[in-house]
Formats: structure tokens, sequence, C-alpha cells
């Protein structure tokens, strides 16, 4: 499944390690998501559409 | 400090804890025992360990994930290495007690772990399917 945290992190000048102390996540976990190695549980993929002010499936493409 | 600092800084405490209880475990057996030299390194061994946990956890994003639970990666990384690692330990069970089996011998102290096992495996699933 593709995301767009990477594009919304770097937008905004953002650090995954920033992005994750604000999650409460390591940088290596937003490094994985970003990825797409690690899929988020609900609750995390809601905290980061509610950082970047958007919604969950404009920051997860379920058809990609 | 918040609360959410002082509870964090609590759990960071949990592993090296035990691991420190698990050594004064090992001192006490070995008292019991007569064996005061195993005691004495099973502590020291046990305190080493909870001390490189620590200062691991200065420099390693995930022995630190590891110590205060609260990346959710990293617990399901710890939640499926302890199931890979128990069942490692199920099939070392399984093979010793054919072992005592095949020796002519009753197979224990093997039947009793495979038990437990067992028994704690239908407990909880049982349990879990009644939170979930």
């Amino acid at each position: 499944m593709k995301n767009a945290v990477r594009t919304l992190r770097t937008h905004i000048g953002l650090s995954q390690a920033d992005l994750g102390s604000a999650l409460g996540v390591s940088r290596q976990t937003v490094n994985s998501i970003e990825t797409g190695r690690y899929l988020p549980s609900l609750p995390l993929a809601i905290a980061l559409a509610r950082y970047f002010e958007t919604t969950v499936e404009e920051v997860f493409d379920v058809d990609a | 400090m918040s609360m959410h600092d002082t509870k964090r800084r609590g759990r960071n405490w949990t592993v090296p804890a035990v691991a420190a209880v698990i050594g004064v475990g090992y001192l006490i057996a070995g008292v019991l025992g007569d064996d005061l030299r195993f005691g004495i390194f099973g502590l020291l061994l046990m305190l080493a360990v909870a001390g490189a946990m620590m200062l691991a956890g200065r420099s390693s994003e995930t022995v630190q994930g590891l110590l205060d639970r609260r990346d959710e990666r990293i617990r399901g990384i710890d939640n499926e290495a302890t199931m890979f690692a128990g069942m490692a330990v199920i099939v070392a069970i399984i093979v010793g007690f054919m072992v005592e089996i095949a020796r002519g011998q009753d197979g224990l102290p093997y039947a009793v772990l495979g038990a437990i096992g067992g028994v704690t495996y239908v407990a909880a699933v049982v349990y879990l399917r009644f939170r979930r």
C-alpha cells in the first residue's frame, strides 16, 4: 500500500525524527511507514492524518 | 516533567529491574544449593545484562523501544520474536520428550513442560477470545 507520508512530511520541512517524536514512535518506524515496509495500526494512521490535517484516505492509498 | 514522561521513565526500568530480580533469584538458588560461585556469577551476569540494556537504549532506537514499549512497530517485533522463541522452546521440548521415551525413560521433565505449554496456550486462547 502506497502512502504520502514522506511527501507530506518533507512539504512542511519536518525530519523523520521530529515526526516520530510528535507521534510517539521512533524515527525507524516513520521510515518503515514511508517505504511501505510497515503498515501502521488504525490509531497511528489516524494520528498521522490528523497531524497533517488531512484524512487517512489522503495519506494511504488503499488501491495502490 | 509531565505525568506521561514519569510513566515512560518508569517503563524504561521494568526490563532491567526484571533482569536484576532474576539475578537475585540466581543468587538465592546458589546460596540454597551450596553453590555460592554460581549465585554470584548469575547475579553479576544479570546485572550486566540490565546495565547493557540501559546503555544500549541511549544509542539504539530499537532497544529504547523494547524498554519503554511506546513504539507499536517495535512492540510488534517483540511479540513476533517472543513467538518464534516460544516455538523454538516447544520444538526442543517435543524432541527432548521423544528422545527420553526412546531411551526408555518416563519423558520427564519434558512431559510436564509440554503440558504447561499446552494448558497455557488453551487458557490464553479462551481468555483472548472473550477480550476481542
